[in-house]
């Protein structure tokens, strides 16, 4: 919606036709000749070894699965192996052109790639660049089992060698000298020194990951590109297609260099790699399950560039090279994305289990015809290049290799696994960063367009009473009040100013403000790669804010409506929660995500899904509904280098501050998240609140005293994840009762599981079991019928009277009876 | 055929006994007379026998169990015998106490909420965790709560209720409760030159009893002595034509007493109740009088109806049979109640003053002391006497210090003219 694009009618209603460039399709045709001459003997022999040692590494998982020995080593393994026997020029020919700086991401099905490009970049790095790393890697703790072997004495590169295949099969048999002490295993394998990123198990998963990583490499002008590496039946996925779009968007290149000093108006750097080897699982892609018919035309549906796309020989290591050397040109050049369609095939099952019943016999004979590694051994002999001993040199070195490599990772000494029984908070204690890191790179300047102080939002902030109350008692007009929105905003904008590579971005974000105008004011003062409008892209929104924390970047990330958190399953429960930990705090994720938790809307504009968010470890959830408590709790967040899923009401982003009566500090503070706090004090009973409820909360605190003469005490939940119970374990002491309540609905809420932790750590002390008390089990009615849905004043007080102490006199509104409940529950609702 | 061997109910009053010791276990043989097992009450403790012989069957209850009266404690019979069918009473019975709570309870509940239901259901009490501590810390009488939590469930608020009335649990089974929680968790002592003794729960309950009693009163004592000779005198008389006259071995402390029931009357401050919880005084028409009796298992207070309506022969002959049921253990906890005035001789053990500790909700005691011989003048000579001591001891907040000492005055007047009183 940017002012400075006109949509003009008469332009956009003209006739006219859409055209488009060819996609080439296998076009590479040099000669041995030809090829000798641009990359030697050496090199080409290298190519080979490089694509044996995958095979290699490949059938000796093969061997484990199936026969649970190798060469003599015996060992079970009951963990995933997804094979790339078969695909191993392509992973080869990718890594090939790649430097350090050059990232790639992978798949489940990423052995292969992780070894191709670990020996591409031990082949860039000059030896002491090599050791140091390794070096401080784990503390040397994967160096010291490879070291010193008799082999690979006094060469670093040999040493290189065995360290990154070691590193790479103790991960997988899930040791704790494997790149990610084991904590990852085969599909989350990476080594970010070598440039390596991680693998994913999910289908597609790392696209967006992939993308993120390009974003950063942009946003932040640092050297290299990404490669995303995954298979075809990922471009069946929401997310893979809503990466392509937003790397490509129009944005990029048209505004983000309109507010750039020297004009840098660069695309994404990324190149989407399908290894199309026509099987996903068992769904053929090609003829059954897709409808491209050749992936490459994928390219021409997202952008005028086409995305640059083009099917390549993947078999052909030379002819991969050759493309991706041509691709990452039109990346540096600025004009990214790039789409490859990289025909490859393997030989074995998706993984061990799979007995092929979905193709012949005959097609896996004739693709091996076609084999890689024979073909460009024969072209090798053929032209004259090299013997045919030579070959089989290099074939019995890697056997010997891959045998000492075999044998050390699978001995229990050598490399031990995470001793839970005398350690048994090591994986407890990497869920979480918890470091406090208020900028993410130092001694960059964060890029801005003025100067803070000049800021208008700023400026008529300056002037609202931080109180919602004058000094005596009355409220300011609304128009007078710092409210949510404000303390939100002046917490973000101050981190703008300090953390040079923090962004933000979402539907609606930059012009707009944001659909509820925290953001407003951002705009004048932040160019568009800091601050931008995402497409209505959800999956990519959550899934790129991951890949760019990745690469060492904080971002801010808005889901427009809790509802909509359910587009962006995969990146937020699998991707965001899980990376720091699945890479044993070798990566940290300084993402918060800005969840609106919305009412008026209907069914699916209304839900609070806090309780999903705090299910799945590694997110950290708050859930603030006042000014005083957005602004610290931001503030706490944004210095922190963990996952935060900040939830706001749409309720409250207008309320001035009720509770604290200081006002909210100008200065910059933090609370502690997993803090409560008591909002109201009492000694009758406790109402602990989670979100926008609070205020409902202390209505019924008010009328219960005056009314009941009962003094209710009210503590806001504030956080969710994590939660320090001692708060209220302290009320309920003194109280002996207390009240759960939050807008969710009811059925395994938060409210639920804090209510049953309460149970558990007071038992003794409790009059009642502690109650939870949320929304009914149903679709959210209209405005004017959600009194019937949403706990009100009222519904607090009935449950008090219901659950907790029947108040004499008092009539309950609504049925909250056991009887009730159980019916209830018997039906579902 | 089998018999049931239930836990006697032992007066009115008592709802359920502790078993103190069970002597016999199943499998055991037992002949008609046997001692099964031992009870107590919070006053007194007693022998359950065997009334056939037989073999233990089945044995129902553990050593310090609170069992209710009536309920079964053993089985006695033929080796083999089917005695299912005598014990269904188990069930039946029990309710039966806790039906009159239900009653109420679900009628206040009503009163309270619409939504409760009753606070004991399937004989499970239902109470909360906060409510029950709070009522183990300050002893309130659970069983007197009237529930008005959710569903009949009695909750912190019920509790302080009973509280406030002043509802607490009878000494006996607080100490009994004590007492099971000391088994539980056996403490290990090096080995020391002294023994530690549970201390027994008669003792339990004199020693609340005592305490409260001198925690809570204003007690003062005024000592003072009279001329023995009239009833000395009357005492050999009798002594020396007792068989003949069919008589009693009416003894001095009975003289006494029977002085303290002619003339208590005209003092009723002393022959009263202070109610503490209703601020009431209560005053009888007649003289119910403790009588104090040491046991083996401790202070005992026997009373006498009416004492005041009997002969000298009658109280002693009461009083003689009251002390030995006593003494024995066997007394009913009703012939330990009720009394309104009582007396407590130490003069026997050659004590010549002391403090008697009063019986509440009675206002008054009196001590009888040994005689001493003293001297007087009797028209202008010494002349020696023999002197019986009696120490009153009195609530001064229920009487003044005057009408205690006029009281004191009249029945020292009484004893001296002892001839005079028999004839009132």
């Amino acid at each position: 919606m940017p002012k400075s694009q006109f949509i003009d009618p008469r332009e956009v209603l003209k006739p006219g036709k859409i055209q488009f460039k060819d996609i080439q399709v296998n076009q590479y045709n040099k000669t041995i000749e030809e090829e000798v001459k641009i990359y030697g003997k050496e090199t080409l022999m290298r190519i080979y070894r490089d694509m044996v040692a995958i095979r290699e590494f490949e059938t000796m998982l093969n061997l484990i699965k199936t026969q649970n020995a190798y060469n003599g080593i015996e060992y079970s393994y009951p963990g995933p192996a997804h094979l790339s026997y078969g695909q191993e020029a392509s992973a080869v020919g990718m890594a090939y052109a790649l430097d350090i700086n050059d990232f790639t991401f992978g798949t489940h099905r990423s052995h292969g790639e992780i070894i191709a490009k670990g020996l591409s970049a031990i082949e860039k790095l000059d030896d002491e660049e090599i050791y140091e790393i390794m070096k401080n890697f784990l503390g040397g703790k994967t160096l010291a089992v490879v070291e010193g072997k008799e082999e690979n004495k006094g060469c670093v590169k040999d040493l290189a060698f065995d360290f990154l295949l070691y590193g790479a099969l103790a991960e997988i048999f899930g040791r704790e000298t494997g790149f990610s002490k084991g904590l990852g295993g085969s599909m989350h394998a990476f080594f970010l020194p070598f440039g390596i990123y991680p693998n994913n198990a999910i289908v597609g998963g790392g696209v967006p990951a992939a993308t993120g990583a390009a974003l950063y490499k942009r946003v932040n002008r640092k050297p290299g590109i990404i490669v995303a590496n995954f298979g075809d039946g990922a471009t069946g996925r929401g997310p893979v297609l809503e990466s392509f779009n937003f790397s490509a968007m129009d944005q990029i290149k048209k505004l983000w260099h309109t507010t750039e000093k020297d004009g840098y108006n660069a695309g994404l750097p990324i190149i989407f790699n399908v290894y199309n080897n026509f099987y996903a699982m068992g769904g053929q892609t090609y003829g059954e399950t897709m409808a491209w018919d050749m992936l490459a035309r994928i390219g021409a549906g997202v952008n005028p560039e086409q995305m640059h796309s083009e099917r390549v020989n993947g078999l052909n290591p030379l002819a991969l090279i050759d493309a991706f050397q041509r691709k990452k040109k039109i990346l540096l050049d600025g004009d990214g994305p790039v789409l490859l369609d990289t025909i490859t095939y393997r030989y074995s099952g998706h993984s061990p289990s799979d007995s092929s019943t979905y193709r012949t016999e005959e097609e896996i004979e004739a693709w091996r015809n076609f084999d890689s590694i024979e073909n460009y051994k024969n072209r090798l002999i053929d032209g004259g290049i090299a013997e045919e001993s030579e070959f089989e040199a290099i074939q019995e070195a890697i056997s010997k290799r891959m045998t000492k490599i075999c044998r050390l990772s699978t001995d229990d000494d050598i490399s031990p696994r995470i001793d839970l029984e005398r350690n048994p908070d090591t994986i407890a204690s990497i869920m979480f960063s918890n470091e406090h890191k208020e900028i993410m790179e130092e001694g960059r300047e964060p890029d801005v367009l003025i100067p803070m102080e000049e800021n208008p939002r700023v400026k008529k902030i300056a002037e609202l009473n931080r109180y919602a109350y004058d000094e005596k008692g009355a409220k300011y007009p609304a128009l007078r009040t710092y409210n949510v929105r404000d303390a939100l905003f002046e917490a973000i904008i101050d981190k703008f100013y300090k953390d040079p590579t923090l962004i933000a971005y979402g539907e609606d974000n930059r012009d707009w403000g944001g659909a509820y105008a925290v953001y407003r004011g951002l705009t004048e003062c932040l160019p568009y790669h800091r601050f931008f409008n995402a497409p209505i892209s959800e999956s990519a929104i959550v899934g790129t804010a991951v890949g760019y924390a990745m690469c060492g970047g904080r971002a801010i990330v808005e889901i427009m409506y809790a509802d909509f958190l359910a587009c962006s399953g995969d990146e937020l429960f699998n991707q965001l929660a899980k990376w720091q930990s699945m890479s044993a705090g070798l990566l940290k994720m300084p993402v918060i995500v800005r969840v609106s938790v919305g009412s008026k809307y209907g069914a699916q504009h209304s839900q609070d899904w806090t309780a999903l968010c705090a299910h799945i470890p590694g997110l950290k959830v708050v859930f603030p509904s006042t000014p005083y408590d957005c602004k610290g709790l931001m503030t706490a967040a944004l210095n922190g280098t963990d996952p935060v899923i900040f939830f706001e009401s749409q309720r409250v982003y207008g309320y001035g501050e009720q509770f604290h009566k200081e006002g909210v500090p100008k200065e910059s503070y933090e609370i502690t998240i997993g803090e409560p706090d008591v909002k109201l004090e009492g000694k009758d009973v406790t109402i602990l609140t989670i979100g926008a409820v609070l205020y409902r909360a202390i209505e019924a605190a008010k009328t219960l005293k005056e009314k009941y003469g009962i003094e209710a005490e009210v503590i806001d939940s504030r956080s969710i994840v994590p939660f320090n119970y001692e708060k209220v374990i302290e009320s309920v002491k003194k109280t002996g009762k207390i009240v759960v309540v939050g807008d969710a609905c009811e059925r395994n809420s938060v409210m639920k599981d804090m209510a049953a932790n309460i149970n558990e750590l007071a038992f003794d002390y409790l009059d009642a079991p502690a109650v939870a008390l949320g929304s009914r089990n149903w679709i959210t009615p209209a405005y004017e019928l959600e009194k019937y849905f949403f706990p009100q004043a009222t519904t607090i007080i009935d449950a008090i009277h219901e659950k907790l102490m029947p108040i004499p006199g008092y009539t309950p509104t609504y049925n909250l009876t056991d009887l009730e409940k159980a019916d209830r529950s018997k039906k579902g609702v | 055929m089998a018999s049931l061997v239930i836990m006697p109910r032992q007066g009115q009053s008592v709802e359920s006994c502790i078993v103190s010791e069970m002597k016999v276990k199943v499998g055991d043989n037992v002949a008609e007379g046997d001692i099964l097992f031992t009870y107590e009450t919070d006053k007194s403790s007693f022998e359950e026998k065997a009334k056939e012989s037989g073999t233990v069957l089945a044995v129902f209850c553990a050593d310090g169990e609170d069992v209710p009266c009536l309920d079964p404690v053993c089985v006695i019979g033929n080796p083999g015998e089917d005695y299912s069918s005598l014990i269904p009473g188990k069930e039946g019975a029990e309710p039966e106490s806790i039906k009159v709570e239900v009653t109420v309870a679900s009628e206040k509940q009503a009163e309270a909420s619409q939504t409760g239901n009753i606070g004991v259901i399937e004989e499970r009490l239902k109470i909360s965790p906060r409510a029950r501590h709070l009522a183990e810390r300050t002893d309130a009488d659970i069983s007197k709560a009237v529930p008005t939590g959710p569903n009949g469930r009695i909750i912190e608020r019920d509790i302080n209720a009973l509280l406030d009335k002043g509802l607490t649990l009878s000494s006996a089974e607080v100490a009994a409760e004590k007492t099971a929680e000391t088994v539980a968790t056996p403490v290990a002592v090096p080995e020391a030159e002294y023994e530690d003794v549970k201390i027994p729960n008669i003792r339990k309950v004199i020693a609340k009893s005592m305490h409260d009693s001198l925690s809570n009163m204003a007690q003062l004592t005024l000592n003072t002595t009279f001329d023995a000779t009239q009833i000395q005198a009357y005492r050999a008389a009798l002594k020396d034509n007792a068989e003949s006259l069919g008589l009693a071995n009416i003894t001095l402390n009975d003289m006494v007493c029977f002085g303290v029931a002619k003339t208590i009357l005209n003092f009723k401050d002393l022959n009263a109740h202070w109610l503490d919880d209703t601020q009431m005084m209560r005053y009888f028409k007649h003289c119910n009088l403790g009588v104090a009796v040491d046991t083996p298992r401790g202070l005992l207070v026997v009373t006498v109806p009416k004492a005041d309506t009997l002969s000298l022969n009658e109280f002693s002959e009461a009083a003689k049979q009251l002390v030995s049921e006593a003494q024995s253990g066997s007394i009913s906890p009703d012939k330990l109640k009720g009394a309104t005035f009582t007396v407590s001789n130490l003069g026997s053990l050659g004590v010549e003053s002391f403090t008697p500790v009063i019986n509440p909700p009675q206002t008054g005691i009196l001590g009888v002391n040994t005689i001493t011989r003293r001297v007087k003048v009797v028209d202008g000579k010494d002349v020696f006497y023999n002197a019986m001591g009696l120490s009153l001891t009195f609530d001064h907040r229920a009487i003044d210090g005057a009408p205690a000492a006029k009281f004191l005055k009249e029945l020292v007047k009484n004893l001296e003219n002892f001839n005079l009183l028999l004839a009132k």
